[in-house]
């Protein structure tokens, strides 16, 4: 069964053989900008001074940082889009739960209930 | 289970296992940072031309390599206490199940409702039919109702023992005298594969562990049949 899921998909690029870039989220997305980040400091300190081996220190500088931003800013959104999956996940399971029950939060209450 | 020459976690089966892998992703990508900078800067090192045996100090760098490893160690730090705190949470258990671990094999309670126990003992190699894992598969399965928090006290009637399910992400400790207590939520139906993980004699790799998450319904069906065989 494992060897027919393998056959299906691609296998994946995995960063120094270890992390799955195409299936870990932000990873693909991290890189790139790091690749750019680092392209764009490196040339622009190369423009400003002409030293090439200080702007490919600059340069990979560059993608550290820049890799290590988009990475961890793209990570936090992530893990706030899945708190709040969670939650919706939990309401609509509890909504069909509780349904037409005394107990549903979406239940209105009816006028003699009101009065009373 | 794992599959043959798998590196990685396996995949999560459970709300806390899956922010583990979340987590270890995170982990991975900060150490692969590090050592790709590392790694840069042996190399640059070694080919320099450049020698100057009268630097004393820098202030500038000393600055970046001290405020920069702390904001690293901050990044980790944040998730992993998030995690830590997670899985600390109460969470009011539907089902409690002892597991008691001996000297080989595992025996599970389940003394909520009625007097339910057995004892789970790994199928020989020999005995294996096809499709079965070797040195996993157990003659009785720990079933459990998934979507259900369910409670696991462990202990052991000889030795340390370990009760470890990796796909669950949970491992607790079987100490003879002891009641260990850990939980979890299976999220979606299927098998689970774990291993003892303390050493205790010569067959600690032949004690293994098999969770069964099935639908309420059939573990209420499962329970009763064993009930009746009991």
């Amino acid at each position: 069964m494992a060897d027919e899921e393998h056959n299906g998909k691609k296998q994946g690029f995995k960063l120094m053989g270890i992390l799955d870039i195409q299936s870990t989220a932000c990873a693909r997305e991290a890189l790139l900008h790091g690749a750019g980040g680092s392209l764009v400091a490196g040339l622009l300190h190369f423009l400003a001074t002409s030293r090439v081996k200080r702007s490919f220190d600059i340069g990979f500088a560059g993608f550290f940082l820049t890799t290590l931003g988009s990475w961890c800013y793209c990570r936090y959104n992530n893990a706030v889009l899945r708190v709040q999956q969670r939650v919706i996940q939990e309401g609509i399971k509890n909504k069909v739960m509780y349904e037409g029950t005394s107990i549903d939060p979406t239940r209105k209450p009816k006028a003699d209930e009101k009065s009373s | 289970m794992a599959h043959p020459s798998q590196l990685g976690l396996q995949d999560a089966a459970s709300p806390v296992m899956e922010e583990l892998l979340h987590f270890h992703d995170h982990a991975l990508m900060i150490v692969l940072l590090i050592s790709t900078l590392v790694l840069y800067i042996i190399v640059s090192m070694v080919s320099t031309k450049l020698t100057n045996k009268y630097i004393l100090d820098s202030q500038e760098i000393e600055i970046v390599w001290t405020i920069l490893p702390a904001v690293i160690l901050i990044l980790i730090a944040l998730p992993s206490l998030r995690i830590l705190y997670l899985m600390d949470e109460i969470n009011d258990p539907h089902l409690t199940i002892k597991a008691m671990g001996h000297q080989w094999y595992w025996s599970y309670e389940y003394t909520d409702y009625e007097d339910l126990g057995f004892d789970s003992y790994m199928v020989p190699t020999q005995d294996l039919v096809p499709g079965q894992f070797r040195l996993l598969e157990t003659d009785h399965r720990m079933v459990v109702p998934m979507e259900s928090p369910i409670r696991v006290l462990v202990s052991a009637e000889d030795v340390l023992h370990s009760w470890a399910v990796p796909a669950l992400g949970v491992k607790m400790d079987a100490v003879p005298g002891r009641l260990n207590q850990t939980a979890f939520i299976v999220s979606r139906p299927g098998v689970f594969y774990g291993q003892c993980s303390e050493i205790c004699g010569a067959n600690h790799s032949f004690m293994p562990i098999v969770v069964e998450a099935v639908p309420l319904v059939h573990f209420e069906n499962w329970s009763s049949l064993m009930l009746e065989d009991a």
